[in-house]
């Protein structure tokens, strides 16, 4: 278990994570999600003792990081992918951090194995490109058979097929029983594993709750409407006191909230009017993460090309938008930036 | 242990483990050491380069300094032998101290490192201890080949140097151990400065420049300056016999030897500090 208590810190005037408070919970996957420069990696720099918190504390297992007698028995931890000596090979690299903790050197073998590595563990590490490098970063993080992993940002920059890989291995981890934290910018890329979401905007965390309940709480389902006499179903919708709203990403459609789709549909046909579509649209997590860091202004000047128009999973194809929403995000998404 | 947490569960591994201990923080940073191409050829220059350098200056210098053997002149002695050892071997040590801790900067594997052992302290302490070990065994063994090399050409001209002669085996012993402490010195120069060029450019500057410019400094001084700059006074100790030393311009050999270990301690302490708070 991970748990920060007023955690806060402080680069010049740059308070680069304020005041958080939260806990990662044992056995669960927990996504860490925040726009670029929320102060992800800072926070997860503090919890393995890297960088000095300016104020407050963070613990693992109950004990700040120094204390732990052997710190990759317990926590494994995968930050950037550079940080490795180029010189030295694969292995080597492993074997002086296992020795470190004690940790035999057959267990070098088991996670070059386990990483597949195996046919490049001799060379320099110099020569890797960055998936080589981020395997090497996760069998550095699995050397000490950890029951907690952070993962920063794992998938940053991966071929399709490593992103499928990283995400198959956390799914493994985690039905192993291990804490899993990682963060990820992209709230898409949360949604295959995470129980549990922590949200932080410009360092401040915006949330702390399961998955289920962020999404439930910070964006509702509505009923997506597209039809030529959008004028007159409006007045109609209205008058029978229904949520509406013009769908931001299309002007022929609107969104009706608290409603089902039979009523809509009933509305319409009662009043002899035409349906192009009619569909329900499950909140995405994506909506979710937006409505929660909307007050966030790095937000808006990390990820300006989220605005509509742009590439946008969402935004340009309706299709997207509707009930497939939420299973979708493994696609593109994953390396769109 | 377990207090707080004790309801928990930890995870699929048993959640007590033996504490990583300071030997195993030496094995981990002896492995570090072998195990890039750096130390080797840094090790390499240290002993061909000193002894390499010093047979070409003995070569060089023997026909002079036979003459002035015979004139009595005070200010030859045959510890031009270890010349090579002063000028090759001083720089690939200083240069290995600096590497050993600013490659990780450079590299980012600092991270990985204080990762898997976040006291701090304990790795600095067993890089120093390491560093000073290697390069006083290679040291020696360059300060002999320096020895018997750079007496070839002295021998030639009937003004070999021996072993049992008034403090040349101390000088012998002495140069490997002024490397090693310069080794040492350079570590903390990459802990202090973490930064490769940087603490190159400025340690050498200290040992080369302006270890000779404060002499210019007038009055006591500048003298005083001059005797305690880290090259100065730790290079006394390499010094065969007494017969140039001038007791107001150098200290004496285990003085000198004695302040500047003072010199790299005190560096390599604040080094620590500097260690312990700064973010990684
Ligand atoms: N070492 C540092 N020195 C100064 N500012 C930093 C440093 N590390 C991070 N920051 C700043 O702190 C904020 C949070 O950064 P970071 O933790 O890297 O965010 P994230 O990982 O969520 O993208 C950013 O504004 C960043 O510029
Ligand atoms: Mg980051």
């Amino acid at each position: 278990m991970i748990r920060a208590v007023g955690l806060t810190k402080r680069y010049g005037d740059r308070l680069a994570v304020d005041h958080a408070d939260f806990t990662v919970e044992s056995g669960t996957v927990t996504g860490f999600l925040g726009p670029n420069g929320a102060g992800k990696s800072t926070t997860m720099r503090m919890i393995l003792g890297l960088d000095h918190p300016t104020a407050g504390t963070v613990t693992v297992s109950g004990r700040p990081y120094r204390q732990l007698p052997a710190p990759l028995r317990e926590v494994g931890a995968l930050l950037d992918a550079k940080a490795v000596h180029g010189g030295r090979s694969a292995y080597n690299h492993l074997a002086c951090l296992a020795t470190s903790n004690r940790i035999p050197l057959k267990r070098v073998d088991e996670v070059i194995s386990l990483v597949g590595l195996d046919r490049v563990a001799k060379k320099r590490s110099k020569s890797f490109s960055l998936g080589m490098g981020q395997r090497l970063g996760i069998a550095a993080a699995l050397l000490g058979d950890p029951g907690t992993l952070l993962f920063d940002e794992p998938v940053n920059g991966l071929d399709p097929e490593g992103i499928l890989w990283v995400r198959n291995l956390m799914k493994s981890l985690a039905a192993q029983g291990r804490t899993v934290f990682v963060s990820s910018h992209l709230m898409s890329e949360m949604a295959l594993t995470a129980d549990r979401v922590i949200v932080i905007g410009r360092g401040e965390i915006k949330a702390d709750t399961t998955m289920r309940e962020f999404i439930a709480q910070n964006a509702s389902t509505h009923v997506r409407v597209r039809s030529p006499h959008l004028g007159k179903l409006h007045e109609l919708m209205t008058g029978t006191g229904w949520q509406v709203e013009a769908a931001p990403d299309d002007e022929d459609a609107l969104r009706v909230y608290d409603v089902t789709s039979d009523a809509v549909g009933e509305l319409a046909g009662q009043n002899g009017l035409w349906l192009h579509e009619l569909a329900v649209v499950q909140p995405s997590l994506e909506e979710a993460f937006m409505s929660m860091t909307a007050d966030s202004v790095e937000y808006h000047a990390g990820l300006g090309g989220m605005e509509p128009g742009a590439s946008g999973g969402s935004g340009t194809d309706p299709g997207a938008a509707t009930n497939t929403a939420v299973a979708q995000p493994g696609r593109p998404n994953g390396e769109a930036r | 242990m377990a207090t707080a947490t004790a309801t928990v569960p930890t995870g699929p591994t048993a959640p007590t483990f033996r504490r990583a201990g300071f030997g195993d923080v030496v094995s981990s940073e002896w492995m570090k050491l072998r195990t890039v191409r750096s130390t080797f050829w840094t090790l390499v220059a240290l002993f061909a380069g000193s002894a390499a350098v010093s047979l070409l200056i003995c070569l060089a210098a023997a026909d002079q300094y036979a003459k002035d053997r015979a004139a009595g002149n005070p200010d030859s002695s045959p510890d031009i032998v270890m010349l090579g050892l002063l000028f090759i071997g001083q720089i690939a040590a200083y240069v290995l101290g600096v590497m050993t801790i600013s490659a990780e900067y450079s590299t980012g594997a600092i991270r990985s490192t204080l990762s898997a052992m976040p006291r701090r302290v304990e790795i600095l302490v067993a890089k120093a201890i390491l560093l000073a070990v290697v390069v006083f065994v290679v040291g020696l063994a360059a300060a002999f080949a320096c020895f018997y090399l750079g007496n070839i050409p002295l021998q030639a001209k009937h003004v070999g140097v021996k072993l049992s002669d008034p403090g040349v085996l101390r000088g012998v012993f002495g140069s490997a151990l002024y490397v090693a402490g310069l080794s040492v010195f350079g570590l903390a120069m990459g802990f202090l400065l973490r930064h490769t060029a940087g603490a190159i450019t400025i340690g050498l500057a200290l040992i080369f420049i302006i270890g000779g410019l404060v002499q210019l400094i007038p009055g006591s001084i500048g003298r005083w300056l001059y005797k305690v700059m880290p090259g100065n006074a730790g290079a006394q100790v390499s010094q065969f016999g007494e017969m140039k030393r001038n007791a107001d311009k150098n200290f004496a050999p285990w003085t000198g030897f004695t302040v500047f270990m003072l010199e790299v301690v005190v560096l390599l302490v604040i080094g620590a500090i500097l260690f312990e708070r700064r973010d990684a």
